[in-house]
């Protein structure tokens, strides 16, 4: 057992909520892509087939926009249910991060507030940089 | 498409479970699986890689966070650096060639490898300097001797500087550089040892959660090769690090160093007959 030396109550709430927020998404994530690749086994084996040697092959470019995919899942598409679910997945930090942003807002911690606050934009900015480039 | 999942699968429980084992991290196993065994493109390996190391991270930071082994304001200040690095490391794997970026892999698994055989100390300070004292970022850790000992934080800049370095290796090759991380908290930083690797396992996530969305917007994440591997290098970590206690970890690391080179000298290989 360890201990840092966050204010008890910041340490409370951190240690509380960061651990249910990771397990919730992940969970979360885990269940729509087992979702996803049970639909695409039992309705489009050979369409998930060629995808897998177009991308052997290195000709992917799997750049849906989120109202398609959004479209997509609800329509019952595997590989946009299978595309929710890795971006869930991805999310799984930036929501941590979120979390503990808006924690140390309330707390008024003004260092950890803008250390946090750079750790949310870079991984926006991440974002705009892979549509662009 | 049971036979190609199944087969993704199995890769990415094996890539997991030595992972977790060797304690190096899924994705150093994984990249050269996918490259080597599935005739994937390096990029796409890096991308699913990164998928699979977000995973892995959330679930073994759950009970590391909980337990209080992690320095979260440590953490905090130290995923400023990963982010930049990572996101820098991602945009560059998009502009380098598929042999240089195996030929920087094979460079990346001997430099784990020496990580691996070289011993980590663990000297403590009392007291943080200035700005880690200002930052209040000591703690307390009981030792093995169920001793509790106050430790101090010294050298941020240091720490940030090789955190910038480790998230541009992880941007770029889609492995977690947890070894480098703890080497950073634990040599510089002078963390104690378990805190360093709780540390670092939480700052993975962020680390590489910030280089897969850089590859999920370019459309570099193929869904039929990331979705199986993250599954399977998930439950993979899961059996191994639930199966860790009860191995003999000194004779195993022996092992996973060998092959660690052998996997290596591929890759090199692979990378000059490419250029």
């Amino acid at each position: 057992m360890a201990k840092d030396s966050v204010t008890s109550e910041e340490d409370r709430v951190l240690r509380i909520w960061t651990p249910r927020i990771l397990r919730t998404t992940l969970v979360m994530s885990t269940v729509v892509l087992v979702a996803g690749m049970v639909a695409m086994a039992t309705q489009a084996p050979g369409y998930y087939v060629a995808r897998y040697h177009a991308v052997q092959h290195g000709h992917i470019h799997e750049n849906e926009g989120w109202a398609q995919l959004v479209q997509g899942a609800h329509r019952g598409d595997p590989h946009a249910i299978m595309t929710i679910g890795l971006y869930i997945l991805t999310l799984v930090p930036l929501a941590r991060v979120a979390f503990t942003f808006f924690l140390f807002l309330k707390e008024r911690d003004y260092v950890f507030v803008a250390a946090t606050a750079y750790v949310l934009a870079g991984l926006i900015f991440g974002v705009m940089l892979g549509r662009i480039g | 498409m049971l036979t190609i999942v199944a087969g993704l699968f199995a890769l990415a429980i094996g890539a997991g479970f030595v992972g977790a084992l060797s304690g190096l991290g899924g994705g150093v196993f994984i990249v050269p699986g996918l490259v080597i065994l599935a005739h994937v493109p390096m990029h796409i390996a890096v991308g699913a890689s990164l998928i699979s190391v977000v995973a892995t991270s959330a679930g073994a930071s759950v009970a590391f966070v909980r337990d209080g082994w992690t320095n979260l304001r440590v953490a905090m200040i130290l995923e400023c650096a990963t982010v930049t690095g990572a996101v820098t490391g991602a945009y560059m794997a998009g502009v380098i060639s598929a042999p240089m970026l195996e030929m920087l892999f094979a460079l990346m698994m001997l430099q784990s490898a020496y990580f691996s055989i070289t011993k980590h100390g663990d000297e403590l300070v009392p007291t943080s300097d200035r700005l880690c004292a200002r930052l209040r970022m000591g703690g307390v850790v009981i030792g093995d001797d169920g001793v509790e000992r106050t430790y101090g934080v010294v050298n941020l800049p240091g720490g940030a500087a090789l955190m910038v370095v480790a998230g541009v290796m992880s941007g770029l090759l889609g492995v977690g550089s947890g070894a480098l991380k703890v080497a950073a908290m634990d040599y510089l930083m002078k963390l104690p040892l378990k805190v360093s690797s709780a540390t670092s396992n939480f700052m993975i996530g962020v680390t590489a959660g910030a280089g897969a969305l850089v590859f999920l917007a370019r459309g570099d994440i193929a869904t039929a090769v990331a979705a199986p591997v993250a599954l399977g290098v998930t439950a993979g970590a899961l059996v191994g690090s639930r199966l860790l206690p009860h191995l003999n970890v000194t004779a195993l690391r022996k092992l996973f160093i060998v092959i660690l080179i052998l996997i290596a000298i591929e890759m090199g290989w692979r990378a000059l007959s490419g250029f």
